[in-house]
């Protein structure tokens, strides 16, 4: 049989038949593909018009600054959540991201499949299946009952245990990713493997890693389970990581939806607005600034 | 003829490269950096298990085997809910894993290259969403217009062998193991897709190109070029997903039904462990929240049980694939 | 500056901007009392934290706050609904200043507490036996009936025991739905507490936080949960606590209490039944199916526990403050909240817990 070139695609290489059940078989991978994404826009735009709809009348300037009211009261007000949800899920995101960022190096391109790195790898993978509430648990026992102090902090060192894996996890599949001649080439040049690491492998594997870093952020911002024993509740703004009880959109989200009271409810979808908002604001800037360093550094 | 240090020169930066103090001690802090997840972890394992004893030496391996959880009698057995968490898991990767690789092969192969920025943003939007808004969601307005679904799905395969039992329970409010896979399911997708995603960008170009210069259909250079290159992340990126399907608290709480019972009938309510304990911890003391953060401590194994499973999966899977 | 110095200049940094801002957020005023023009000393600045039931949690957030703006504007009170059983375990580890409870300390965890214990009563409210039968707006339920219908012995509406509680309706033959709590519960454990004592005989389930309930029933999150299942389902029944239910719209049914009347769920025949029902010596009531004429049987009282011996002498001070509030002007809010007031026998034996309070 001769291959006839023509388009790619259309090249005849045996009997029509044959050519249309390979098309067919195109066609019908690329309209499940296709389907994948509509599939999955369908609930996305049901939830995000859900949230709106039942949040949109509080929500405002106001909502996102003043004091949390009563549950009576149909005033606006998040403003301690929003600043709560920052503080905690920031805190969580400087403590877990360099130590996932680093231990996901360690695996990738020192450990590669020795038996520590294989031990930590699974470890790492049993860890991403820790219920959040279990964490909660942890860091209320060990922490909370030992400092008598339920704080933001607590907060984030919960978030943070959940967040680690996470971004070990990724790290690590990105980095083994990076095709090994960058390494070699960076090597024969004369880098020591540090450095190799640090100004090669990870810009190289960044936006897979920042991926990974802001699937863990969304996480953790949208967690409620683990905060609800740690974090106590204020309905005053409180800037303190340290000092005294906070709380957060996603806690307030928790407790007020389920009130019996509509201004209550408002507020928690209102919240939810909010939370969905910064989580999206943060996950776009954060590509962005990847998307342009990744461009600086490849131009220079 | 080894060279052992290279010789000091300055860059272009005007930095001197690190000496081999400073790279040995990169490798350390990276090496303790990974350790701290075994540390952590040691800690979580010590701290739940020690809590947890006093259920424990009540029951002892009743705990894991029996499927009667008594609170006013006080008999605590986790069967029903281990059953519960592997049923909704599987449920979510079920429905996960076709639909987001499906998404990432969108975004990679089939969108053009400007469009792709906006649809990888959809994705994260889905990942925006808290996970008690899913949960919240999922309990007043899906559970509900999911009767007549359900009800109409039993009929459909009443006289199907298997199936028929499977896709049948009792739908009051549709509440139950097939509503929570769904809404898990919704969850985990963000997950899978993004780091698969990532992993599909890895491809080679040339590869690709060569697939399709030789005639190949845009299904055909996925399956020759991507997929084989792409193995080993896409299962990295299922078991990611299945750990969080497994953890997934809050929005199971609200969707599963809470209902005790060891079934396979997945329209009907029932339970899992990390939705138990969320339920229930507020008002339980003594022996009782004793039990249920033992609920906590079988499930860390069950994870670890699953884990070794995927992974001698995988590994028989690549060896027969390296073997062909 | 390249882009690896701005990277290593980032973190030291963010460490910097983070100590600033703990630091900044630990600085309290500190001072002595200062008198305001009306009276009574206005105490240094203090936060008092709480946690524990979420049944009075609407009366808790209002007051509390009331208790800032007309008593002690420099005393924040911090409350969390995170569930009686938490909130005991949270003074137990010394978390929290005052635990609020529906239910008594179990003996078991008493000594695990750090000094001794003071139950402060301070509001009751009906737990309403609410459903929706289309063509049916009023119905009077006897406990024995209650028991059948919520552990399913009774599965439709017109079982002759029901018939028999309403003489003059006409009952449909729609099956009935039990809506329950699928969460852990103080409301479920006063309701099924109800039921042990009322209705021996015929309920079977026990009594406590969660209970197993037939796999034919409903289970919903909180009392909203359950407001939202019963309005919802034709032929649903449940119960649910008097606020949440009022908030809903619901319909309630009439109970017949110990005494043979049948009674509505009111804040007054809640007052009644615990003006009814004796009071232990730590000043705790059980008005479940108490024998008052008009007590409404199914009433859950609510406490808030604190140390006798108090170790900080700020805290303490305001946390007296704040039992005397919620015991004096508090009481005079309590049915704008969808709340009964104590009756007067038991205030007055509530305020002398507050006697008992040693502030170092």
């Amino acid at each position: 049989m001769t291959a006839v070139a023509t388009v790619p695609g259309t090249t005849r290489l045996g009997p029509a038949a044959k050519h249309r059940s390979r098309a067919i078989r195109n066609g019908l991978a690329t309209a499940f593909i296709t389907l994948s994404f509509v599939v999955v826009l369908v609930p996305l735009a049901l939830v995000i018009g859900y949230v709106v709809s039942r949040g949109h009348q509080v929500f405002g300037v106001a909502f996102l600054t003043k004091e949390i009211p009563t549950p009576r009261d149909p005033g606006p007000g998040m403003g301690p959540a929003v600043l709560g949800t920052l503080l905690v899920t920031g805190a969580a995101t400087l403590m877990a991201v360099p130590l996932g960022v680093l231990g996901g190096v360690y695996l990738s391109e020192y450990g590669k499949r020795g038996f520590v790195a294989r031990v930590l790898r699974f470890f790492a993978e049993v860890m991403t299946g820790v219920p959040s509430i279990v964490m909660g648990l942890f860091v209320y026992t060990a922490v909370v009952l030992r400092t008598h102090n339920p704080n933001a902090f607590a907060g984030s060192l919960a978030l943070a245990c959940l967040m680690l894996p996470i971004v070990i996890r990724t790290t690590d599949e990105m980095l083994r990713l990076v095709p090994s001649d960058l390494r070699e080439g960076s090597v024969a040049l004369g880098s020591r493997q540090a450095r190799t690491i640090v100004r090669i492998v990870l810009p190289a594997a960044a936006p897979g890693i920042v991926s990974g870093a802001l699937l863990a952020v969304a996480r953790a911002a949208g967690e409620t389970a683990p905060l609800l024993f740690v974090i106590g509740s204020a309905y005053r703004t409180n800037r303190s990581l340290f000092n005294g009880s906070n709380t957060t959109l996603s806690v307030q989200i928790f407790n007020n939806a389920r009130s019996p009271f509509l201004a209550s409810q408002q507020r928690a979808w209102a919240a939810a607005l909010t939370l969905i908002g910064i989580v999206f604001i943060f996950t776009v800037l954060a590509r962005l600034v990847t998307a342009l360093y990744s461009r600086r550094s490849t131009a220079q | 003829m080894v060279a052992d240090s290279p010789p000091v020169a300055h860059l272009s930066d005007g930095h001197r490269p690190p000496g081999r103090f400073a790279d040995l001690a990169f490798r350390w802090v990276a090496l303790l950096a990974g350790l701290s997840v075994l540390v952590v972890l040691a800690l979580i394992a010590f701290s739940t298990t020690h809590e947890a004893w006093p259920a424990f030496s009540k029951e002892g391996i009743h705990f894991f085997t029996s499927k009667r959880w008594d609170v006013p009698g006080q008999h605590f057995g986790a069967l029903a809910f281990i059953a519960g968490t592997l049923l909704v898991s599987a449920i979510a990767l079920f429905f996960a894993v076709p639909v987001s690789i499906g998404i990432a092969l969108f975004i990679t192969e089939v969108v053009p290259r400007r469009l792709r920025r906006s649809i990888v943003y959809v994705v994260d939007l889905l990942a925006a969403v808290p996970s008690v808004v899913y949960g919240l969601w999922g309990a007043t307005v899906l559970a509900p217009k999911s009767t007549g679904f359900y009800d109409n799905v039993a009929r459909t395969f009443r006289s199907v062998p298997i199936l028929h039992t499977l896709l049948s329970g009792q739908p009051v409010s549709g509440v139950s193991y097939m509503t929570a896979g769904v809404i898990v399911a919704l969850m985990i997708t963000p997950i899978i897709t993004s780091i698969t995603r990532e992993v599909f960008a890895t491809v080679p170009t040339s590869q690709k190109e060569a697939a399709t210069a030789l005639g190949a259909t845009r299904w055909e250079m996925i399956r020759g070029s991507v997929f084989p290159h792409s193995r080993g992340g896409i299962v990295g990126a299922v078991l990611i997903g299945l750990g969080r399907a497994m953890g997934e608290t809050i929005a199971v709480a609200l969707v599963v039904g809470s209902a005790t019972s060891l079934t396979g009938r997945l329209f009907s309510p029932g339970d899992t462990m990390a939705a138990v304990i969320a339920n229930q911890f507020g008002e339980a003391t003594d022996t009782y929240r004793a039990a249920l953060v033992g609920l906590g401590v079988v499930l860390f194994a069950i994870t670890i049980v699953i884990g070794v499973i995927a992974r001698a999966f995988v590994a028989r899977a690549d060896a027969r694939s390296a073997g062909a | 500056m390249t882009p690896t110095t701005a990277r290593r200049c980032l973190a030291p940094l963010a460490v910097v901007m983070l100590v600033a801002v703990g630091a900044c957020g630990s600085s309290k005023k500190s001072g002595g009392a200062s008198t305001t023009p009306g009276g009574g000393s206005q105490l240094p600045a203090t936060t008092l934290s709480g946690s524990g039931s979420s049944f009075q949690d609407a009366f808790d957030e209002q007051v509390f706050r009331d208790f800032t703006s007309d008593a002690q504007k420099n005393v924040t009170v911090n409350y969390s609904p995170t569930g009686s059983g938490q909130g005991q375990t949270d003074l137990q580890g010394g978390l929290v200043d005052f635990a609020g409870s529906d239910s008594l300390v179990k003996a078991a965890d008493v000594s695990k507490f750090k000094g001794a214990l003071l139950y402060v009563p301070i509001v009751s409210a009906p737990i309403t036996i609410s459903y929706k039968l289309s063509g049916v707006t009023s119905l009077t339920l006897s406990a024995s009936t209650i028991a059948k219908i919520f552990s399913s012995k009774i599965t439709t509406w017109d079982a002759p025991e029901i018939k028999a509680d309403n003489p003059s309706a006409s009952l449909p033959s729609t099956p009935i739905v039990v809506v329950h709590r699928s969460d852990g519960s103080g409301t479920t454990a006063n309701f099924t507490k109800y039921l042990t004592e009322a209705a021996p005989s015929d309920w079977t389930l026990g009594t406590d936080k969660v209970v197993n309930w037939a796999s034919n029933t409903i289970g919903a999150a909180k009392n909203t949960g359950v407001a939202e299942k019963i309005s919802s389902t034709d032929g649903a029944i449940g119960y649910v606590d008097f606020s949440d239910a009022k908030a809903a719209n619901l319909t309630f049914a009439s109970i017949k209490n110990a005494a043979g009347k049948v009674v509505a769920p009111t804040l007054a025949g809640a007052t009644a039944a615990m003006a009814s029902a004796p009071v232990t010596a730590d000043v705790t009531v059980s008005p479940m199916n108490a024998p008052g004429t008009d007590a409404y049987p199914i009433t859950s009282p609510t406490y808030m526990i604190v140390y006798e011996n108090q170790t900080d002498h700020n805290k303490g001070t305001a946390l007296k403050a704040l039992l005397e509030y919620v015991l004096g002007a508090g009481q005079a809010k309590a049915e704008s909240l969808d709340f009964a007031k104590l009756p007067d026998a038991l205030l007055a034996k509530a305020k002398a817990q507050l006697d008992k309070i040693q502030i170092p």
